[in-house]
């Protein structure tokens, strides 16, 4: 899961994003308006973390901006402006949930996982296929009940492409997944990744779609 | 809604007002009262002196031109007396007597005694009884009539006749003083509305009094008080934004320091947990700072003038802050120059503060230029006026964001510099109370300065 932070302050930023990665998402972090306007046209998100008292471009302005586009982005105001009035403008300019600062990073996470769960249509805490079930809150898989152990990226790349069953996920959109600027994978990492989930999850759990991506295998 | 701790004696002043005039009318009318009680008797005693004087004379004429019919007229008075029902009837009692002193006529009440002396007014006693009497003599002297008057129904008399004319005018007395409550309390009344609006108002209430009928010598007090209303709302308002803000201020850190310690509670690695607590110090300093420059402002904002002072030389505060800031802190690259271009008069200032100041304008102008940037803090004279500032030749700023710099908690809306917002607010503080202005603007060609500039040509030092 790729996500966006949009923070000016270096100390709360900071800790977001290690926060953040703790929750196994992979973190662009921007400190203005400007930078993540252009982050949001450049990359594909599975979540944003908007502050919205932003140097050069306010955050409701990019939020409004980012819905008028279409975007279905998942987006958590996170911010000090905590009046009833900052809040309900802040639902309506487009956001998706609301969190006022100082905050419980256990609260953000949960919140973030929800935010995920909703955008892939799903409503429950787990995610499942095949009899390999995940769960996010606290990061366990079974499969056919027994726990199997993942590594960080192969967990990612799991809780991608659980999150986007019935797609078809190219490389590229793995890749942007799985690694935040600064990160850039190998070449051939995403085959790598692959190739370990299906040692341990079965050959069929992930179908090669050969020139396009990767998709779940057809359940049982 | 005053405390019951402390109640002090204030007089009404309607009572005041009730008392006095009451009093005042009711001494008024007693010494009115016994003025015409004085004149009622004394005008009863000239009359029945007149009276005396008349019955006495009418004897006289009867003694000289007919002294046969005396003997007869004592008889006939007799009982004309016993006709009467005795009581005290103010009557004349009389004696005809020889030069001798043999009694022709007398009326039966009449004294026995005579009054001593001469002929004319005068008071004697029978007895016990006190007379006032007349005595005429004939002009052969064989007669001497003497017509006289209890003096004790004589004063009864006029004490009745008296009361008659003063005591009605008592009737008038409860009505009179009903008036007076009336008119006092209607008098009164516009500051009774005026204590119940102000009594009725919430603490939360400062808007001006606007009651209608204020009466003239009430109205500088109520101009008074909406003066200090208006005066107290603005301070109240300036409190709670600067307190809102401050709280607003507050968070960002808090959060910061909450999470970093949350991130090293959960972090997996060595590493990452030390980055995470070294955080969250950094975030307590910078939430330390931040209370600092708080604590700071809120003791200059109450001040009206300098708490102290003395006398000082601003290019000697421009060379310590130089020699103290120069080489040290993190911005370290940044060279602080100095340039004494004049030698100013000294100033009465306060050293503390002004150093304070220099500092922050010093700190902000690192903070906000790229680095390698160069930084002089100057000192000369202009128009004869003296300036201390900092320049340096970094990007400067907007100009229209120019006057939002010194607002509290604005930090510029191109940067995300980390400061509290305040310092430009407390330099500007301090300047007003040495009397002299901050001024902050682009330098053509690049740069920001900003300088504090005296306002009029100091008189010297003043030690």
């Amino acid at each position: 899961m790729r996500a966006l932070l949009v923070e000016d302050d270096a100390l709360l930023g900071d800790g977001i994003r290690a926060g953040l990665r703790l929750a196994d998402f992979a973190v662009d972090w921007v400190r203005d308006g400007d930078a993540a306007s252009r982050a949001l046209l450049d990359h594909a998100y599975d979540i944003c973390v908007l502050d919205l008292g932003l140097p050069r471009r306010d955050g409701l302005t990019l939020l409004r901006e980012l819905r008028a586009r279409g975007s279905t982005l998942p987006v958590l105001v996170l911010t000090a402006r905590d009046t009833r009035e900052n809040i309900i403008a802040g639902l309506d300019a487009g956001a998706d949930d609301y969190l006022t600062k100082p905050f419980d990073l256990g609260e953000l996470q949960a919140r973030l996982r929800a935010l995920v769960r909703r955008a892939g249509g799903v409503a429950g805490p787990t995610l499942e296929h095949a009899g390999v079930v995940l769960e996010p809150a606290s990061r366990r898989v079974t499969a056919q009940g027994v726990p199997i152990t993942l590594s960080a990226r192969e967990y990612a790349l799991l809780l991608d492409l659980l999150g986007h069953k019935n797609h078809i996920r190219t490389r590229a959109q793995l890749e942007e997944s799985l690694y935040a600027w600064g990160e850039e994978a190998e070449s051939n990492t995403v085959e790598v990744y692959v190739h370990r989930l299906r040692k341990k999850l079965g050959s069929d759990f992930i179908r090669t779609l050969r020139g396009v991506g990767y998709q779940l295998g057809d359940a049982g | 809604m005053a405390g019951p701790l402390f109640e002090p004696r204030v007089r009404s002043l309607r009572k005041r007002l009730l008392m006095s005039v009451s009093i005042g009318t009711l001494v008024l009318w007693a010494a009115a009262a016994a003025l015409s009680y004085g004149q009622a008797q004394h005008e009863v005693q000239e009359l029945m002196d007149a009276q005396m004087a008349q019955s006495a004379a009418l004897l006289l004429t009867l003694a000289t031109k007919a002294p046969a019919s005396l003997d007869g007229l004592a008889t006939h008075m007799a009982s004309l007396q016993g006709a009467s029902d005795g009581s005290n009837e103010l009557t004349l009692e009389f004696q005809v007597r020889h030069a001798d002193g043999g009694v022709v006529a007398r009326s039966p009440l009449a004294p026995t005694a005579l009054a001593g002396g001469g002929l004319g007014f005068a008071d004697f006693d029978d007895g016990d009884d006190p007379w006032r009497g007349l005595m005429l003599a004939t002009s052969d002297g064989a007669y001497r009539i003497q017509v006289a008057q209890s003096i004790r129904l004589r004063d009864q008399e006029a004490l009745e006749i008296a009361a008659k004319t003063v005591l009605p005018l008592g009737l008038f007395i409860p009505l009179l003083l009903a008036l007076i409550y009336y008119a006092v309390r209607r008098a009164l009344k516009p500051l009774d509305d005026l204590a119940a609006e102000v009594s009725a108002r919430s603490s939360e209430n400062l808007h001006p009094l606007t009651s209608t009928q204020v009466p003239r010598e009430a109205q500088p007090l109520v101009d008074e008080l909406n003066r200090l209303l208006l005066r107290l709302g603005t301070t109240l308002d300036n409190e709670r934004r600067f307190t809102a803000d401050a709280a607003h201020e507050l968070r960002t850190p808090l959060a910061a320091v909450r999470v970093q310690a949350q991130v090293a509670l959960a972090s997996r690695g060595e590493l990452e947990h030390q980055h995470a607590l070294c955080q969250v110090i950094a975030g307590t300093d910078r939430a330390t700072r931040l209370v600092e420059q708080l604590l700071r402002l809120a003791r200059l904002d109450p001040l009206a003038r300098l708490p102290s002072g003395e006398s000082l030389d601003i290019a000697e505060l421009a060379r310590a802050a130089v020699n103290e800031i120069g080489g040290v802190g993190p911005d370290a690259r940044k060279p602080v120059h100095l340039a004494i271009e004049a030698e100013p008069p000294s100033l009465f200032g306060s050293h503390d503060l002004l150093a304070m100041a220099l500092r922050n304008l010093i700190d902000n102008a690192r903070r906000y230029t790229p680095p390698e940037s160069a930084i002089t803090v100057f000192v000369r004279l202009e128009d004869g006026a003296p300036v201390i500032g900092v320049m340096d030749d970094g990007p400067g700023v907007p100009n229209e964001e120019l006057p939002k710099l010194v607002e509290r908690f604005y930090r510029g809306r191109e940067t995300s510099v980390e400061g509290s917002g305040l310092g430009l607010a407390i330099v500007q503080r301090i300047a007003q109370l040495h009397d002299a202005r901050l001024e902050i603007r682009n330098l053509e060609g690049g740069g920001l300065v900003a300088l504090l500039r005296w306002s009029q040509t100091p008189l010297g030092g003043k030690s």
